[in-house]
């Protein structure tokens, strides 16, 4: 790679190479699916975050019902001084195609965490809804071959042209109009190219150099997936021990001696509980991905956490503890553990949040539950594909196939999904509000000024309750009863065998839902 | 060739070609002059367009006027090539330099090479942006190439313009050198304007400002003072690039702008410039002061080196370090000084909102300092041989 970047610099071109690391909160999922509400109008929002920051988010907005004329869009911080001052917002576009959707594209200048705020004007008013968008630079480009050949015939041009000019430049320049150059000087022409030629090269050999340690600084800017390491202890706990790979990018620094504390600097002491938990932590055998557990293991201290395991069978897991930070910057932490059957303590003994199941069977449309309940995914004939928005939909029936009505609200929702690709490489731990953690979501409720917002909340006492209560996503988030059915909205950003697990709670019990899900290229 | 070409020992030759020279200012050094301008002007407002709406697009009147230079540049270095170089007179040939076979004015191929320059750094900076996001620093490789570029038009002007000058006599001698006076001090205001980095109110205590300036102040003032002849050559220039500053602090906050990206750290409503100008108009005051003494222009080129580099530097701090205290006083935050123009997205936590200088090692401070002296020198001397070889250019 070196070799190559020489060679590209001494044609003025040619590309660092850097790996891409798959990264942000999820794993390998970072575009944002939020299902919201600015006052009336019920909204999905798909927020696509550029892979380098600075870069531009595309962001779609499709409103549930017909009544909105125009959408505009602007990035906040989520959290600190920058959250209460708005730039100019942006007008999101109509599709001509879709006349509910509505696009745009927003600069996303830092890294960290950042509230979208969409503007709704339609004929019940005007209204807002903040969406949590966390940024990292998460990769850098490749240069295209094209352009590279291109830069290199540039580059080429500007070196020989160079050379020429200071040929020129000393043999020629001085001469009074007609008169030709003695030897003398041509022969200071031919010296004076020598000299420019040998001072490109080592020009070219210090640009190399600089454009090294501006690719190296900007390699340290990439967010880097952190790893946990798991150990099993005592026979029946697992310690998990926390890793902050991306302390260092937490700092500005000026010469060696200043530094500058970023206000999204990532720290693994200001995590913040994200609906009533400060982890929560999922298991998944990987084998066959029948073995599936949400728990929620307490914090020994700053980065230890400790759970108590209940009867797991034996075999290699897969690991994903989500976590908040106070700036609403979610992550996961990703690890693997082989371990024995564990004969541990009776789920929910420990925590009553604590779930999972050792032998699920996942199915492609109906999934069995316990006391011959089951839960259906509501699902057309549509392909799944990548990277676009889809209401995951799944209904709830007892034994007679009647919706269920004995379901709870579990940790203050109607419930909790895990889409997961069967490589363990994409995870996502996704909510009726869509794939953002709820702590986010309540600090991005925040409008502009830190006030309560007099004009969405007039908008929400006129609002019609029937289309709010339509939406499971908010009557979990108002606490109210969820129904028989619970949706999800979510893309799945690549193709792949996906599994999905479906957490509900119902007679006092969590029940999980296993699904197989195939999306096509 | 055409047959009036002769060698250089046939100086009797000469006299007798001057005349067929133009009379009057050449529509090409017109338009190296146009272009130049166009490109400072541009330059300075689209620092000021990221630092007050921050989001731009390829059509920002900023871009619009540096896009002008460059094709302005483009066409008219281009034409001049290729017109002499296939369609020239003898007279237009007699006056060219060969580069690559190709023929014309030595300033029309610098100006061509940095048109070539700056439409190569486009899709490296295009690309820079998509690997390492957009820019958040002004000195980067590509930007570096388009400072390049635009340096090589600004130069190709002035060498385009001594081409013509140094065998012009008269009226037509006098107006070309107010156009390399203009375009000296468009040359000191590209160099301190890609310095602004290095050399903000922050930096004024620090080692890294002193060092910035010298690498290429004392050069630029010394071989364009030279070219020029002039007794207050290095005066004026300085004017140029103050009054430059001056009046674009006072009336880019004229026009209102407010930030179209997050994130805001700051209110602004109105366009954000770049601060108050430094002070090099007084070193360049001495110097031409000193150089006016008929002692110095006898010494060697050496010893004029050493005082000028040392003369420089230690009268730019001995004015820039207090004048620096001032401005980060409260008594500086007023339309006259600018110091309360910041940035839009300046956090609270940045030198700059909090009016701190930046601070090195002391170590650091005094080597970086005597590296400025030795850099302030060498700078002066090649400055000397650039100016004196200047003079001479005759094509």
């Amino acid at each position: 790679m070196r070799l190559r970047r020489l060679l590209t610099l001494s044609l003025l071109l040619l590309p660092v190479l850097l790996l891409p690391e798959a990264a942000l909160a999820h794993v390998g999922s970072p575009d944002v699916y939020y299902d919201g509400y600015a006052g009336p109008y019920h909204l999905l929002v798909t927020v696509r975050p550029p892979v380098v920051i600075p870069g531009v988010a595309e962001i779609e907005v499709r409103v549930a019902s017909n009544n909105v004329n125009e959408v505009q869009i602007l990035p906040l911080r989520l959290v600190g001084p920058a959250a209460n001052l708005a730039p100019k917002p942006d007008f999101a576009v109509r599709s001509t195609a879709d006349p509910q959707l509505f696009e745009g594209k927003l600069w996303i200048m830092d890294r960290g965490s950042w509230r979208v705020e969409i503007k709704a004007d339609g004929q019940q008013g005007k209204a807002d809804l903040g969406v949590p968008v966390p940024a990292v630079s998460m990769t850098s480009a490749r240069m295209q071959r094209a352009l590279g050949g291109l830069l290199s015939v540039l580059g080429l041009l500007l070196v020989a042209g160079m050379i020429g000019i200071v040929g020129a430049a000393n043999r020629d320049a001085k001469l009074d109009p007609d008169v030709l150059p003695t030897p003398v000087q041509t022969r200071r022409g031919y010296m004076g190219m020598g000299i420019a030629a040998v001072l490109i090269v080592a020009m070219l050999v210090g640009a190399y150099f600089w454009w090294g340690s501006e690719a190296s600084a900007n390699s340290k800017l990439v967010y880097v997936l952190p790893h946990l390491q798991p150990t099993l202890q005592n026979g029946d706990t697992l310690h998990l021990h926390l890793e902050n790979p991306n302390e260092e990018a937490g700092f500005i620094r000026f010469g060696r001696q200043q530094q500058v504390e970023r206000q999204d600097r990532l720290r693994l002491d200001d995590l913040v509980p994200d609906h009533g938990h400060l982890m929560h932590l999922f298991l998944v055998r990987k084998s066959d991905m029948a073995s599936f557990w949400h728990l929620h293991p307490g914090q020994l201290s700053t980065a230890e956490f400790s759970q108590s395991l209940p009867d797991v069978p034996a075999g290699h897991y897969l690991v994903f503890a989500d976590i908040v930070h106070q700036t609403g910057f979610p992550e996961t932490e990703i690890g693997e553990i082989d371990m024995p059957a564990i004969a541990g303590k009776p789920l929910g003994e420990g925590n009553s949040d604590d779930s999972g199941s050792p032998a699920l069977v996942p199915s492609e449309k109906v999934s069995a539950l316990s006391g011959g309940y089951r839960m259906v995914w509501e699902r057309d004939a549509t392909p799944l594909k990548p990277r676009q928005p889809f209401w995951f939909r799944f209904r709830i029936e007892d034994q007679s196939g009647k919706p269920a009505t004995d379901l709870e609200s579990y940790m203050g929702m109607a419930g909790h999904a895990v889409f997961l690709r069967d490589d363990g490489q994409i995870f996502a731990h996704v909510h009726p509000a869509g794939s953002v953690s709820m702590t986010a979501a309540e600090l991005a409720q925040r409008t502009i000024g830190g006030s309560s917002g007099a004009d969405n909340g007039s908008m929400m006492a006129s609002s019609s309750m029937d289309s709010m209560s339509a939406s499971p996503s908010m009557a979990s988030m108002h606490h109210e009863p969820p129904s028989s059915e619970v949706s999800f909205p979510y893309g799945f950003p690549q193709p792949g065998d996906y599994h999905i697990y479906v957490q509900i709670k119902r007679a006092g019990h969590v029940e999980t839902g296993a699904f197989v899900a195939h999306v096509a290229n | 060739m055409s047959s009036t070409i002769v060698t250089a020992q046939t100086p009797s030759r000469i006299s007798s070609l001057r005349v067929s020279q133009a009379q009057t200012v050449p529509w090409y050094v017109w338009s190296c002059v146009i272009a130049s301008a166009s490109i400072m002007i541009g330059l300075y407002w689209d620092i000021s367009w990221h630092a007050t709406i921050g989001r731009d697009t390829f059509w920002t009147p900023a871009h619009l006027l540096i896009q002008f230079a460059a094709l302005l540049t483009a066409f008219s270095s281009s034409g001049l090539i290729f017109s002499t170089t296939f369609a020239g007179s003898p007279a237009a040939k007699g006056a060219s330099v060969n580069v690559l076979g190709f023929r014309g004015p030595l300033g029309a191929f610098i100006s061509a090479w940095g048109g070539v320059a700056m439409l190569t750094s486009a899709p490296f900076d295009n690309w820079w942006h998509d690997a390492y996001g957009l820019d958040v620093k002004i000195i980067s490789p590509p930007h570096a190439l388009l400072a390049l570029g635009i340096g090589a038009i600004l130069a190709g002007g002035v060498i385009l313009i001594l081409g013509e000058m140094n065998r012009a006599q008269g009226a037509l001698r006098k107006q070309l050198e107010y156009l390399l006076l203009l375009s000296g001090g468009l040359l000191l205001i590209l160099y301190l304007i890609f310095n602004l980095q290095n050399t903000g109110r922050v930096m004024m205590h620090s080692s890294v400002c002193y060092v910035a300036v010298v690498i290429g102040l004392p050069l630029l003032l010394e071989a364009m003072s030279r070219a020029l002849n002039w007794k207050f050559g290095r005066t004026a220039m300085a004017s140029v690039y103050t009054l430059f500053f001056l009046l674009s602090l006072w009336i880019f906050p004229l026009f209102p702008g407010e930030p179209k990206l997050g994130p805001v750290y700051r209110q602004v409503t109105h366009m954000i410039p770049m601060g108050f100008p430094l002070l090099i108009l007084i070193p360049a005051l001495v110097l031409d002061l000193l150089q006016a003494n008929a002692k110095t222009q006898a010494w060697g080129k050496w010893k004029q080196s050493l005082v000028a580099g040392i003369v420089f530097l230690g009268v730019l701090i001995g004015v820039q370090w207090p004048f620096a205290n001032f401005l980060m006083s409260p008594g500086a935050r007023n339309w006259i000084f600018g110091t309360h123009y910041i940035y839009y997205a300046a956090p609270p936590t940045s030198l700059d909102v909090r009016y701190l200088f930046y601070q090195s090692t002391v170590n650091g401070f005094w080597m970086g300092m005597a590296a400025a002296i030795v850099v302030s020198i060498l700078s002066a001397r090649l400055g000397i041989v650039w100016g004196d070889w200047m003079g001479e250019v005759r094509r």
